[in-house]
């Protein structure tokens, strides 16, 4: 905890909250608003197409929209971190931050669990399709979570 | 504009749906999941069009659009709460002009896509070479999303108004 609070406190969060520059946090925030449109957006489309939205668009090309959705995380991942340094104390001890997180890897785990199990195989069991629809439904409803958790985060800030 | 503005916000409709202290947090999160709706759908037509995705035919990639068009009118309608609530914050803010005239572009290209172009790119065989009019027509596209979600989140940064 000591640790937190001294992250928080560090002259880097002063000079990265002081700064008057729109380059420190402004734009830290806003890269974290991009990378969650690229990851959250290509994974939404990878799930309305296991849900069969969009039937003629082939299955194995969803595999070209992982790409989006590790360039997106890997955006998110990097200002998080640094979102996270500025506020470490507060959100060390925040419920809703670690439902965030939580919903955020499970919702990845369950889109990488579709990869192997439908996108990856070339004639999947009747039994897959059906299990990857759940595992779909399941990883659309972890984004909405982490979404809605990661903005009420800002109503929680000390 | 700003006896607009302060005419907007004195009214009973106004003060009475700023007063519902849920109403905006539950905005903000529509807003956020319509942006990913409205991107996904929309990027994946936009990155298609630029020749990405080759072998797929155009109309399996329109499949998504009614999912990024519904994504649009929940931030439409999130974003006019937003204005009826505190339209001070928007209505003399220049970066939110901008935001409106990048949704305007967005706007004008896509209906430019469908009237002009649509037809003859839904004929183009799925590993036809992408003419350079839609590759065009694609980037513009994605080029302007993402300078509309800039500007959103920068706006309450960048040169705010009040």
């Amino acid at each position: 905890m000591a640790f937190f609070r001294s992250l928080q406190d560090s002259d880097f969060t002063n000079w990265f909250l002081g700064s008057d520059s729109i380059w420190t946090y402004p734009t830290v925030l806003t890269l974290h608003t991009i990378g969650m449109a690229i990851l959250v957006g290509a994974s939404i489309v990878v799930h309305l197409r296991v849900l069969e939205v969009g039937r003629g668009f082939p299955i194995e090309r969803l595999r070209a929209l992982y790409k989006f959705i590790w360039a997106g995380f890997a955006i998110n991942l990097a200002s998080g971190v640094v979102l996270f340094i500025t506020e470490a104390a507060d959100r060390a001890v925040d419920p809703v931050f670690y439902i965030k997180l939580g919903s955020i890897f499970l919702a990845l785990w369950l889109g990488v669990l579709v990869k192997r199990r439908l996108i990856d195989r070339a004639d999947p069991p009747r039994a897959t399709i059906t299990t990857s629809r759940i595992l779909s439904v399941s990883s659309l409803g972890l984004w909405t979570v982490a979404i809605v958790a990661g903005r009420l985060m800002a109503y929680l800030k000390k | 504009m700003t006896d607009f503005s302060a005419w907007l916000e004195s009214t009973a409709v106004s003060k009475s749906l700023f007063g519902l202290s849920w109403l905006w947090p539950t905005c903000e999160s529509l807003h956020f999941l319509g942006l990913c709706v409205l991107i996904g759908g929309a990027g994946l037509l936009d990155l298609r069009l630029m020749g990405f995705f080759r072998g797929v035919a155009i109309r399996d990639v329109k499949a998504f659009m009614p999912w990024a068009i519904a994504g649009f009118f929940t931030n439409l309608t999130t974003g006019v709460l937003f204005l009826i609530m505190q339209p001070h914050l928007y209505l003399s803010s220049v970066v939110w002009w901008c935001k409106i005239a990048f949704i305007g572009l967005a706007g004008l290209n896509a209906m430019f896509f469908e009237t002009r172009l649509s037809k003859s790119a839904l004929a183009l065989a799925p590993d036809a070479e992408m003419p350079r009019s839609l590759q065009l027509v694609g980037a513009l596209s994605l080029f302007s999303w993402f300078a509309v979600l800039y500007c959103g989140r920068m706006l309450p940064y960048l040169g705010t108004g009040n």
